[in-house]
């Protein structure tokens, strides 16, 4: 029986099978770096964002060691968004006091109240 | 008294056979593997009941006289779907499904549905890894060779090595229909059993200190990534083995239209409605294939030794890969995600996850295991293609 098999037919199809599965597999795992590649963040954007130029004469500070981090590169972001969107965070500073309203019921009682929290 | 007499006569009881009375003991059993154990008890329960059916004498819901002749070139009902439908019975319609490839792919649409490859596309390197896992069914392939079987017939034992069921089903049901019941069962049993299989394998061939090794968090991966990913894989994959392409275009219109986040009522459906329909009839009518003449032979003994083999060469395979990569690179791969590149998601990066939890309880691998796993479903399936076209 083992020896009616076409025994080199068997073995291109296990060999030749087998490569083809690993160099399928290798050749979209370039199309994903490559896809990782064009969509990395920025760029594609590096072009569009125009931006502006600070006068020669004040010097811009390097960044020390360890501020170049995800959480300043952030915080500048954020920054430069406020300004160029005329976006500010200033409180309106007006101190209002509300009155809170309060129905009595036996239910909020603070004497039944394990808290005194305000609803 | 003539008709009471012909009515007790006409009784199941009075005309089983010893096999039927084994196979309705089997399907009881895994009736009780799938209730009482959970053993894949979606796919197994039904399988198990479709066995039960189809073993019960006089029922006549399937006949495999009816599928062989429909195989058999020099029989009037050669490829009679109309034959089928005029003289069969309930499984033998539901079984046209299978026997058209149908349901495979739709719960391969489910199954992409459900599947997020952000992992993958954030480390393409699990890749490799999914395609070392599919050693298993090309060794097995040889093997079964080895034991008698025909191309055909090897080609799909050798397919549970991928440890995915439709695919298996998908596969045989084109190059060893004959081979259905055994091989399905075989396939979502071992699937069952990966948390008992897979753990010694990948004791056996890793270090305490491989074990302990911690990856390097995964990017994060944006949502245009995620839409043009499925299209790529469909595109490439299909381009380059047209075989594959029912099974690698389901998966990933089930992907695209869950990441698309357009069709969320279309995506939903393919993930519970559809899902669950398709898995009922498919369980019910590969279970009617295990009939007593096609499953209590020594073939269905093979096919499940053969079939353990090809699932724990896969897991090997897998883990040696990761093993050999970590000689040519700079970031360490914890070789216990190898294993998981045989499909069986989530269950197979389940289970890197907690052995490498054993090791050290801070050491979190399932994001890192389910790209491996995820890669091994798109494996097995260009596997399935590569033995369709060479086999077919």
């Amino acid at each position: 029986m083992i020896l009616a098999a076409n025994w080199s037919h068997i073995w291109m199809v296990t060999l030749l099978g087998f490569c083809m599965v690993l160099v399928l597999l290798v050749v979209l795992i370039y199309f994903l770096r490559l896809f990782g590649v064009i969509m990395k963040p920025g760029a594609k954007s590096a072009k569009a964002v125009d931006i502006p130029r600070l006068p020669e004469s004040e010097p811009v500070a390097a960044p020390a060691a360890g501020q170049d981090d995800e959480g300043t590169m952030a915080a500048v972001a954020m920054a430069l968004h406020l300004y160029y969107h005329g976006v500010h965070d200033e409180e309106p500073t007006k101190i209002t006091l509300k009155r809170t309203d309060r129905r009595y019921s036996p239910w909020n009682s603070k004497l039944y109240g394990m808290n005194n929290l305000i609803r | 008294m003539g008709d009471i007499l012909e009515f007790f006569q006409s009784m199941g009881f009075m005309n089983i056979a010893w096999q039927q009375a084994a196979m309705l003991l089997i399907s009881f059993f895994l009736l009780y593997l799938a209730i009482h154990k959970k053993y894949e008890p979606l796919l197994l329960l039904p399988i198990a009941f479709g066995m039960l059916l189809t073993n019960l004498p006089g029922a006549g819901m399937f006949h495999s006289d009816l599928w062989s002749a429909f195989l058999d070139e020099n029989n009037a009902n050669y490829h009679s779907y109309g034959a089928i439908m005029k003289e069969g019975g309930l499984l033998d319609i539901l079984y046209i499904g299978v026997k058209a490839g149908v349901y495979p792919c739709l719960i391969f649409v489910g199954v992409g549905a459900m599947t997020d490859f952000g992992p993958l596309i954030a480390n393409p390197k699990s890749l490799l890894l999914g395609a070392a896992a599919q050693v298993g069914i090309f060794l097995t392939f040889l093997g079964a060779n080895a034991l008698g079987f025909t191309e055909a017939q090897a080609g799909s034992i050798g397919i549970i090595g991928g440890a995915d069921g439709p695919t298996s089903i998908f596969l045989t049901s084109k190059l060893a229909p004959e081979l259905l019941g055994p091989i399905a069962i075989a396939a979502y049993s071992y699937m069952a059993l990966v948390p008992v299989i897979q753990p010694p394998i990948m004791k056996a061939l890793t270090t305490k200190s491989e074990r302990c090794i911690k990856m390097k968090q995964l990017r994060a991966v944006s949502k245009t990534e995620k839409i043009i990913f499925p299209v790529v894989i469909t595109t490439v994959v299909a381009l380059i083995l047209p075989d594959a392409a029912p099974l690698i275009g389901c998966l990933m219109l089930g992907n695209l239209m869950k990441e698309c986040g357009v069709v969320e009522r279309l995506s939903l459906t393919a993930q519970n409605d559809l899902m669950n329909i398709v898995v009922i009839f498919l369980g019910l009518s590969v279970g009617a294939t295990a009939t007593a003449s096609s499953f209590l032979n020594i073939q269905t003994i093979m096919i499940l030794v053969m079939g353990i083999i090809a699932f724990s060469c896969g897991t090997a395979g897998g883990i040696l890969l990761a093993k050999l990569m970590n000689v040519f690179s700079r970031e360490k791969i914890n070789p216990l995600i190898g294993s998981a590149g045989v499909s069986a998601v989530p269950m197979a990066a389940r289970v890197s996850q907690a052995v490498g939890q054993e090791e050290n309880p801070g050491n979190f691998l399932l994001m890192h295991a389910m790209g491996p796993n995820v890669a091994g479903v798109i494996g097995s399936a260009v596997a399935a293609g590569i033995l369709l076209t060479m086999l077919g």
